[in-house]
C-alpha cells in the first residue's frame, strides 16, 4: 500500500517538481547572462564616459598650451576656468565606478567645458557615431 | 469673491498664436508680452487703453517663450525656443537687439535678472542653468553651467534681495544655486511635488517660495537658517526649505504660473482650465504653518489655458494675464474688507 502511494505522490507532485526544477534553472543561466550582459554594458558605458572626458582633456590641454603667455584679463579668466576644468578631469576617479558622487562630478566637468567653451565662444560641435566620425555625448 | 476680480480690458496681443508670457517693466509703466508669432510686444497706458508701443520681431526664429525687465528698466532680455536669448536696449520707444546669447543646446524657456542687475540667469530643455554676468560696457559672460536638473528645466527666478537663484523643472523639483567660492552650486532640492514644476514666485521678503505645478497643487516652502528657533534641522550652514503650505483642491487642470505681489502679498495662480485665482493669506495665521483662502475666482478668465499673471510693481491690485488664445487681460483685484 505504502508503495503505490509513493508512486501516486511522484505523479501528483510531479507538475510542481518540474515547475521548481525549470525555475531554479532558468534562475541560474539568467544570472549568469545577465552578468555577461552586464559586464558588456558596463564595459561600453566605461567607455563612452572615458572618451568624453578624454577628449574633453585633450581639448583642454590643448588651449593651455593656445592661451599661454596671454595677458589681457579677459584671457586670465579664460585661464582660470580652464586651470578649474583640467583640476577636476585629474581628480576624476577613473578606476572607482562605484564613487558615489561619480556622476555629480561628470555633470560639474560637462558644465565647466561648456562654459569655457562659452567664453572662447567655440561651438562644442562633436559628433561621434559608431562609424567612428566626429564626437556626440 | 464675485466681484474681487475684474476684467478692465482685453487685447488681442498676439493674433493667431499663443501669447505666452508678460512682464512688467520697473516702474509699473510698461508690458512686454512675447508669443509663439516670434514676437516681443511693448503696450503701454494711454488714458484707460494700453496701446502697443513696439514690436521687437526680428531677434527669434522661433517661439519667444519668457521675458524678462532688468532692474534699472532699461533693457528687456527675450527666451526663445530657437535656443537663445536676445537682449534689448531700450532708447525711448525703440528697442535695439545688444547682444544675442548662445549656447543651450536647444530651446531656452526661462530668462531673469538678478536683483543687482549684473547677474542674468537662462535655463532650458538642455536641462541645463546658466548664469551670466554683464559688466559695466554691456558684455555677457557665462559664469556658470549647472546640470543639476534631471529633465527640462522651465523656469528661473531669482531672490528679491539675495543673490540666491530658484530653477523649477519637468523633474517635479525645484532647485536653488547660491556662489560658492567662484562657482555656482545646487545647495538645495525642493521635494514634494508629484508632478512638473512650471513656476516659482517668491514673496516680498524672500522668506517663502511658492511654486505650482502640473500636479494642481501651489506649496509654500519657508527657509529656515541653521540655528533656527523652530528646530529644523540643517546641514552645515546651509539654509534648508520646508513645504509648509500646500493648497490643494482649488484648481482643476495643470498650473502654469503664479505671481506674488510685491505690494499686498496677494498670490495670484494662471491655470489651465482657463480661470485666474487668487488667494490671500490668512490674517494670524501660524507663520510656520500659514494658511491661504481663496479671495477671487474668475472662471472663464480666457478661452483657453492661461499661460501667465503679472501683478503691476506699483499700481495695487492691477494685474495682467495672457492666454493661448493669444490675448492679454487686464484686472483689477479688490479684495471685500473682512476676509
Amino acid at each position: 500500500m505504502a508503495g503505490e502511494q509513493d508512486m501516486f505522490d511522484a505523479v501528483v507532485m510531479a507538475d510542481e517538481r518540474f515547475h521548481g526544477e525549470g525555475y531554479r534553472e532558468g534562475y541560474e543561466e539568467g544570472s549568469s547572462l545577465g552578468m555577461i550582459e552586464g559586464r558588456q554594458h558596463g564595459t561600453l558605458h566605461g567607455a563612452k564616459v572615458g572618451s568624453e572626458i578624454g577628449c574633453y582633456r585633450g581639448f583642454a590641454l590643448a588651449w593651455r598650451g593656445l592661451l599661454h603667455g596671454c595677458a589681457t584679463e579677459r584671457d586670465s579668466k579664460k585661464m582660470k576656468v580652464l586651470e578649474a576644468l583640467i583640476g577636476m578631469i585629474q581628480k576624476f576617479p577613473y578606476d572607482d565606478p562605484t564613487y558615489d558622487r561619480l556622476h555629480e562630478d561628470l555633470d560639474r566637468i560637462r558644465g565647466k567645458f561648456k562654459q569655457f567653451c562659452s567664453l572662447l565662444n567655440v561651438q562644442p560641435d562633436f559628433k561621434i557615431s559608431t562609424e567612428g566620425s566626429g564626437l556626440s555625448f | 469673491m464675485k466681484d474681487s476680480l475684474v476684467l478692465l480690458s482685453r487685447i488681442l496681443a498676439h493674433p493667431d498664436s499663443r501669447c505666452w508670457f508678460l512682464a512688467w517693466n520697473p516702474a509699473g509703466t510698461l508690458l512686454a508680452s512675447c508669443g509663439g508669432d516670434r514676437s516681443v510686444r511693448i503696450w503701454g497706458r494711454e488714458g484707460d487703453s494700453w496701446n502697443c508701443k513696439s514690436v521687437l520681431c526680428e531677434g527669434h526664429q522661433r517661439t519667444v517663450r519668457k521675458v524678462a525687465w532688468s532692474p534699472c528698466g532699461n533693457y528687456l532680455a527675450s527666451a526663445s525656443f530657437d535656443a537663445t536669448t536676445c537682449i534689448w536696449k531700450k532708447n525711448e520707444d525703440d528697442f535695439e537687439c545688444v547682444t544675442t546669447l548662445e549656447g543651450h543646446e536647444n530651446e531656452v524657456k526661462s530668462v531673469a535678472w538678478a536683483p543687482s542687475g549684473n547677474l542674468l540667469a537662462t535655463c532650458s530643455r538642455d536641462k541645463s542653468v546658466w548664469v551670466w554676468e554683464v559688466d559695466e560696457e554691456d558684455e555677457y559672460e557665462c559664469v556658470s553651467v549647472l546640470n543639476s536638473h534631471t529633465q527640462d528645466v522651465k523656469h528661473v527666478v531669482w531672490h528679491p534681495s539675495q543673490e540666491l537663484l530658484a530653477s523649477a523643472s519637468y523633474d517635479d523639483t525645484v532647485k536653488l544655486y547660491r556662489e560658492e567660492e567662484d562657482d555656482w552650486v545646487c545647495c538645495a532640492t525642493l521635494e514634494g511635488h508629484e508632478s512638473t514644476v512650471w513656476s516659482l514666485a517668491f514673496d516680498p521678503s524672500g522668506q517663502r517660495l511658492a511654486s505650482c505645478s502640473d500636479d494642481r497643487t501651489v506649496r509654500v516652502w519657508r527657509q529656515y537658517l541653521p540655528g533656527n528657533e523652530q528646530g529644523v534641522a540643517c546641514s552645515g550652514s546651509e539654509a534648508s526649505w520646508k513645504c509648509v503650505c500646500t493648497l490643494s483642491g482649488f484648481h482643476s487642470r495643470t498650473i502654469y504660473d503664479i505671481a506674488w505681489c510685491q505690494l499686498t502679498g496677494a498670490l495670484a495662480t494662471a491655470c489651465g482650465d482657463d480661470a485666474i485665482r487668487v488667494f490671500e493669506e490668512d490674517p494670524g495665521s501660524d507663520p510656520q504653518q500659514p494658511t491661504f483662502s481663496l479671495t477671487a475666482h474668475v472662471s472663464q478668465a480666457h478661452s483657453q489655458d492661461v499661460n501667465c499673471v503679472a501683478w503691476n510693481p506699483k499700481e495695487r491690485g492691477l494685474l495682467a494675464s495672457c492666454s493661448d488664445d493669444g490675448e492679454l487681460a487686464f484686472w483689477k483685484y479688490q479684495p471685500s474688507e473682512g476676509i
